[in-house]
């Protein structure tokens, strides 16, 4: 396996009180759309604080680009787009970026036409002289998007990276990051969405209360952590469901919500046995289907009583959809 | 390096794009222009005074005096003889705004010098001069010839006496008097108070800016944030530099005017309280190099306020402190004007929070040795890196910092981070 991008060995944080990450490890390897997923709170933000050297580990290492130095040694190759978005708000959107380009050592002419180009293409053209206040907020996020690849960067690490995208927007920058990928760039992207994470990544690395759950391909953990499912859908009439789920020598575990539900085979269970119990019990099923476990499934597994602490957060309403 | 040039040019340029820029550029030297013109305005237009002089000498002199007192152009003046009730109803004619004031002169005038002035206002000082001239002038040339000395030749003995005070500095005469450096000290008072208040504001407010925007842990991914926190007071340090040239160049031609703009030729340079002083390379060098020092200081110290408050209202509460070690410091001025060698005045030009003040004001109200400059200089360099080192401690922490405003123990950890 070639050199990882991201090297993060045993990083620990502490804030007064409470640690926020505790002895987290992980690897990023060269090429790939990487998730750091976990529930509100979990020590997502901080991780990726500490691999770009804006807040120190207490004890651990971070390597970037199998090099030394410090995240900010290597921010001219790094994209960093955080968790809370903003910009100068009486500066004009080229001067935005173009100072922001020059912070990572970009020489302001060499960034213009890149820059205009940027704008051109999210269509924002008109807006280049404008002052960043008079934009509305997607077109901010844009144009802070923009910031953070002018560069050209080796690694993009997006904190929260769809947070109060609007679905189109969202959409493009997930064009973006797909395309930045095919170039042989690495994306580093938290977040606490579970479907978008599934849709996009090659890697994850789940985390909760800043220890590491679990870590690897999308398709290894699939694998590994999903047992065999069957999702269900039902089509009014739901017979004896209720007594059937609860069968332990075939259901292992049942997520039912209204008219839907994932079960999880126990080791002995078949499938068919299950089909057939519940036509017989007179449900009516418009979907019966043998499946890999969703991420989202995964991760409640996981995480488990976290989720349930990060709902009582008003930010986490999102998580649950 | 780049980074920081990029820090600082981005700081100059998008203050010297605001329009308040401008605008404190073009009323600048107008507010000190004024400052130097008004109080000359106003002391010099004191109008005619319409008074009385009661007469109760013996002699000649009350009329005389009044004669005398009525050629002056200051002065309309009738000889009222002295009577019961008369000064009762000068009072009346005082009160009733007929009259402005009035003299009694008695043969005590000649004899040991006593007159009495009544008048509606007394603090005019071109007035009382006026008088004090007039009647000692009188009542020298009337006692001489009480003695037997020729009228003539008291005429011929007399001269006006004109008091050329100048300045010595560094063994030569500057050619600079009284008033000039008065008000030169004055002057740098003023400035460098309000310099370094507002450009220091400058630089808290530019870090709240970019602490409230989250814009600012973009840029500490970055550079330093010590890089950071030096390309902006440099920045804003220049911005600073830039609106002195903008003010120099034209506060100087307002003055060089002001003739034409008062339009009164009988107010010229030697009559005023507030005189244009000469600037000398070396006054402006130790000009510069206090409010640069001042400067550093106290927009490290505002820097630390900023990153320390998570929006404009705490900032304005953290601020006073500072603000009020910079009010003491102005205020202390005005004793110091008085005597710029008494040991308050030294000992505030040698501590670093005042010295940015006080040092350029003794400079200019009196001859200083140099090498009291040096050694406050020298406090006041080590003072910035020690407040400094301290200062970007706190920013460092404070900009990525929200909640609550820390207090002074977790300042202290804030600062003992490593």
């Amino acid at each position: 396996m070639s050199q990882p991008i991201v090297a993060v060995d045993h990083i620990t944080k502490r804030f007064a009180g409470h640690t926020a990450v505790d002895s987290l490890s992980l690897a990023v390897p060269p090429g790939v759309i990487y998730g750091l997923l976990g529930p509100n709170g979990a020590g997502k933000s901080t991780t990726i604080r500490m691999i770009l050297n804006i807040y120190a580990p207490d004890s651990g290492t971070v390597r970037l680009f199998g090099e030394a130095g410090t995240g900010r040694d290597h921010s001219g190759r790094i994209g960093y787009l955080p968790e809370e978005r903003g910009l100068y708000p009486k500066m004009r959107v080229l001067d935005v970026l173009l100072f922001l380009a020059e912070l990572k050592g970009v020489d302001r002419r060499v960034a213009r036409p890149k820059a205009l180009d940027w704008l051109a293409r999210l269509g924002l053209s008109d807006w280049r002289m404008r002052k960043v206040n008079e934009l509305s907020k997607g077109m901010q996020q844009k144009v802070q998007f923009i910031s953070t690849i002018l560069h050209e960067p080796d690694l993009l690490v997006m904190d929260e990276a769809f947070s109060g995208l609007d679905p189109v927007n969202s959409q493009v920058l997930k064009d973006t990051v797909l395309e930045l990928r095919a170039r042989g760039k690495t994306i580093l992207f938290s977040t606490h969405i579970m479907e978008q994470a599934e849709k996009v990544c090659d890697h994850v690395c789940i985390i909760a209360r800043g220890k590491k759950l679990v870590d690897g391909t999308l398709s290894d953990i699939k694998r590994t952590h999903g047992g065999r499912h069957v999702l269900v859908n039902f089509d009014g009439a739901r017979g004896d469901a209720d007594r059937i789920f609860a069968d332990r020598r075939q259901v292992a575990k049942a997520d039912v919500s209204g008219q839907f539900a994932e079960l999880e085979l126990a080791a002995q269970g078949d499938a068919q046995e299950i089909l057939k119990a519940l036509v017989t019990s007179g449900a009516r099923l418009s979907r019966f289907e043998l499946a890999e476990p969703s991420l989202n499934k995964i991760f409640i597994d996981l995480v488990g009583p976290d989720a349930a602490n990060a709902i009582a957060r008003p930010d986490a309403e999102v998580a649950r959809a | 390096m780049r980074k920081v040039l990029a820090v600082i040019r981005r700081e100059f340029m998008e203050r010297v794009r605001q329009r308040w820029f401008w605008v404190m550029a073009v009323l600048g030297p107008l507010f000190f222009g004024a400052l130097f013109i008004l109080p000359t305005l106003m002391m010099g237009k004191t109008g005619v005074k319409r008074i009385a002089v009661v007469d109760g000498t013996t002699s000649t002199f009350g009329a005389r005096l009044a004669v005398r007192l009525d050629a002056e152009p200051l002065f309309i003046a009738v000889r009222v003889a002295a009577g019961p009730g008369t000064i009762d109803s000068l009072r009346g004619a005082v009160d009733r705004k007929e009259l402005d004031g009035f003299l009694i002169v008695g043969d005590a005038a000649v004899d040991s010098g006593k007159v009495m002035y009544r008048a509606s206002n007394v603090s005019s000082p071109v007035t009382i001069g006026s008088l004090e001239h007039v009647i000692s002038e009188m009542v020298n040339a009337t006692r001489l010839e009480r003695e037997g000395v020729d009228p003539a030749l008291v005429t011929k003995a007399r001269i006006r006496i004109d008091l050329d005070s100048k300045k010595v500095s560094g063994g030569k005469e500057t050619g600079e008097n009284a008033a000039q450096s008065f008000s030169l000290a004055y002057f740098m008072g003023i400035i460098l108070y309000m310099a370094i208040l507002l450009y220091g504001i400058n630089v808290m407010s530019s870090v709240l800016e970019e602490k409230t925007t989250k814009i600012v842990e973009v840029l500490v991914s970055s550079l330093r944030p010590f890089q950071l926190l030096l390309g902006k007071v440099l920045g804003v340090g220049a911005v600073s530099i830039f609106q002195f040239l903008i003010w120099g160049v034209s506060t100087r031609l307002i003055l060089s005017q002001r003739r034409h703009l008062l339009g009164e030729p009988g107010l010229n340079d030697s009559g005023g309280f507030f005189q244009m002083p000469h600037v000398t390379a070396g006054t402006a060098a130790v000009f510069i190099a206090y409010f640069l020092g001042g400067f550093l200081l106290y927009s490290a110290m505002f820097a630390a306020v900023g990153a320390m408050s998570s929006n404009e209202q705490e900032a304005r509460q953290a601020q006073q402190p500072v603000v009020m070690l910079l009010v003491a410091s102005f205020i202390s001025m005005f004793a110091m004007l008085n005597d710029p060698g008494s040991t308050l005045s030294v000992t505030l030009s040698m501590i670093p929070f005042s010295a940015p003040i006080a040092m350029p004001v003794r400079w200019a109200a009196g001859n200083l040795p140099i090498g009291e400059v040096a050694l406050s200089l020298g406090i006041l360099t080590v003072s910035i890196l020690g407040v400094t080192w301290i200062a970007s401690r706190i920013y460092r922490v404070g900009i990525l910092m929200t909640g609550k405003r820390p207090n002074l123990k977790e300042l202290v950890r804030w600062v003992r981070a490593a």
